[in-house]
């Protein structure tokens, strides 16, 4: 089932790169935002499924709270996806999980697979390994 | 005619005096407790003179006398010059018999001295330093009593006994004299308290710092001039050197006097009696702000970069991505660079300098834990690893970071395409060994895969990717055996090549 998926990244050639990939699982990429004002402008216009989110962004590292934000507030699925899995160890509210980058497509496809499928009520698959879950009871 | 009783033992003038002065006793008001004792002399040898005479340069001084009304008299004219000289005890019946004293003013003149008894006043280092004497104007030929010499001696050790305890308190507060000298003079706080942890004792320097009026921080005050966030920590830490006389070692926020919290590094070791009972605490506050914040920005310097570089790796795996897709001819290529890639990434993100925010969240820091997470895709149905890592674990750093990453990122692309994690129920064992001094032996074993039915004819760019990373970086040999059940690959390295940095920090240290 196609999905509306935000990228939230501030690399251009890595969100192109994960746009490419995405629409290629026939995923419809409703924006690219590299910063937080973007993000949440794009969440509130439009209707989002899904959201990759980046934590360093052009404005700091405001992934965390954007993340914590479009799930809690817009219902989004959330995965984090950074350099720096660290700044998310205890997990943030509402969102599903991260992955650690770089990654490759077979990762992407898995881990937005299952995500998905969270958000719809059931996993299809299980998570990638690459995939850290979030304990949905201790965030 | 005189008793001597024992003869002078090697000493200097100079030392004799120097010892004298060390009592500082001259020129001191009468004291009681030696008017006493002249008292008490006197009237045992019911003579009309005695005294506690100490032999000054010159002049002879006296701490307590009875019956000759001045405080010193000069050295030519004395009976104890001659006694210090001869012994520990001089008697002189009749001083008009005794050649030593014939011309001596005091008894051919007024007052006409006749008989003297003195016992030499010894330093605790045998040095002596005068005498106490009984003086009378009656000769007396028959001598004194036994019991006369016996309150004699004994009167003079008690004469010693007032004056060792008075250098003792002297020297006692001299030498805390100089501790608040020294303490004062130190860049660093310092304080001092009693066993139960009490402090009575800061130096210039704290009182100077944090601007608090002095005796203000007496007893448990200290606690208070820390960091409300530092206090609970500081006490849990000071309780437990208390409690177990470990040495107090802790860092924490020290208020300053204009309000400001600054780093301090704070110290204190036990002092111990003979019977190793602990008498006193003393410690130090040594302000560390400068290098506290200094390492702080390092730090954050250090992670930023790495972040960045980590980010690289990103923004170059998506670049051979994305400039793949122009060429379809190119993707596995281009798949099989992102993976090598992303293998070296992963090994970054294990020895790049790490917060406790950064830091990795899965594993140690250590070879297993590398290991573990750089063959997190291999794993089984049920979630297990399919390469399985067993043996002695070891640090291990960047400098051997890359290599190692690439090395176990071909051996395990080469069993996923065509060796044990080719097929399904195969599996792999790696196991470390440190057993060997000197070595670290690494052996990865391929177990249930396809049958090998010998060498293969030719050998791809990954086989000479991890030769090279073992037998070109790390200086280590790598052994292929074609085993019929499955590849084997051992790999020697020397014990140091994981972790060249803690070699050579070792090397320095002995």
């Amino acid at each position: 089932m196609p999905a509306r998926i935000l990228i939230v990244e501030d690399e251009a050639l890595v969100a192109m790169e994960l746009r490419f990939v995405l629409e290629d699982l026939g995923h419809e990429v409703v924006g690219t935002a590299a910063d937080s004002q973007t993000a949440l402008n794009l969440a509130k216009e439009t209707d989002v499924d899904l959201a990759l989110v980046d934590i360093h962004l052009s404005d700091g590292p405001t992934g965390v709270s954007i993340g914590r934000e479009l799930a809690t507030d817009h219902k989004v699925a959330v995965l984090f996806m950074t350099a720096n899995p660290g700044m998310v160890r205890d997990g943030v509210a509402g969102t599903i999980g991260v992955l650690s980058k770089p990654t490759d497509e077979h990762i992407v496809q898995n881990a937005v697979s299952y995500a998905l499928g969270v958000k719809n009520g059931a996993p299809t698959n299980m998570a990638p390994p690459q995939l850290q879950l979030f304990n949905q009871a201790g965030a | 005619m005189s008793d001597t009783t024992s003869a002078p033992s090697g000493w200097t003038e100079a030392e004799r005096l120097a010892a004298l002065r060390d009592y500082d006793i001259l020129d001191t008001e009468p004291e009681r407790a030696f008017d006493d004792i002249v008292d008490l002399i006197a009237t045992l040898f019911d003579a009309p003179i005695a005294v506690v005479n100490l032999i000054d340069e010159g002049r002879q001084w006296f701490k307590a006398e009875k019956g000759l009304g001045v405080r010193e008299t000069p050295l030519e004219s004395s009976f104890c010059a001659h006694a210090i000289l001869e012994a520990d005890r001089m008697v002189v019946p009749d001083a008009t018999q005794d050649t030593r004293f014939t011309c001596n003013p005091l008894v051919t003149d007024a007052p006409g001295l006749r008989f003297y008894a003195g016992q030499l006043l010894k330093s605790a280092e045998g040095l002596p330093l005068g005498t106490l004497c009984v003086l009378d104007t009656r000769a007396r030929p028959e001598g004194p009593t036994e019991l006369q010499l016996k309150a004699l001696e004994v009167l003079a050790d008690q004469v010693m006994t007032q004056l060792n305890l008075r250098r003792a308190l002297k020297h006692q507060q001299r030498s805390e004299a100089e501790f608040r000298a020294i303490a004062d003079s130190m860049p660093q706080m310092v304080w001092s308290t009693l066993p139960d942890g009490h402090h009575d004792y800061y130096n210039a320097r704290w009182y100077e710092f944090t601007g608090v009026p002095p005796g203000s921080t007496d007893g448990e005050g200290w606690n208070d001039m820390f960091h409300p966030e530092d206090q609970e920590r500081a006490w849990e830490r000071w309780r437990h050197s208390l409690a177990t006389g470990d040495p107090y070692e802790i860092e924490y926020r020290l208020r300053r006097h204009d309000g400001v919290y600054c780093w301090t590094l704070g110290r204190a070791m036990p002092v111990r009696d003979a019977e190793g009972r602990i008498v006193r605490w003393f410690g130090t506050c040594t302000d560390i702000d400068d290098l506290k914040r200094m390492d702080q920005a390092k730090e954050l310097l250090s992670q930023e970069l790495s972040h960045r570089i980590k980010n690289i790796f990103a923004v170059v795996s998506a670049l051979v991505a994305l400039s793949a897709r122009q060429h379809p001819e190119a993707r596995p290529f281009a798949q099989s660079l992102r993976t090598r890639i992303n293998a070296l990434a992963r090994a970054h993100e294990f020895v790049r300098p790490h917060s406790d925010v950064s830091r990795p969240t899965m594993g140690d820091m250590t070879l297993h834990g590398f290991l573990a997470a750089l063959f997190t895709p291999y794993t089984d149905e049920q979630g297990q690893p399919r390469v399985r890592i067993t043996g002695d674990d070891a640090a291990f750093d960047d400098q051997a970071a890359t290599s190692v990453a690439l090395l176990f990122h071909e051996l395990a692309t080469n069993a996923a395409k065509y060796g044990a994690l080719s097929v399904e129920g195969g599996y792999v064992d790696v196991e470390t060994d440190h057993s060997q001094a000197g070595l670290y032996r690494l052996a990865w074993r391929e177990r249930q895969g396809p049958a090998i039915d010998g060498v293969p004819q030719k050998s791809g760019f990954g086989s000479s990717l991890a030769t090279l990373s073992v037998e070109g970086q790390l200086a280590g040999k790598l052994t292929r055996n074609w085993n019929p059940d499955g590849l084997e690959v051992l790999v020697e390295l020397p014990a140091t090549a994981l972790s060249r940095r803690n070699a050579a920090r070792v090397v320095t240290k002995a």
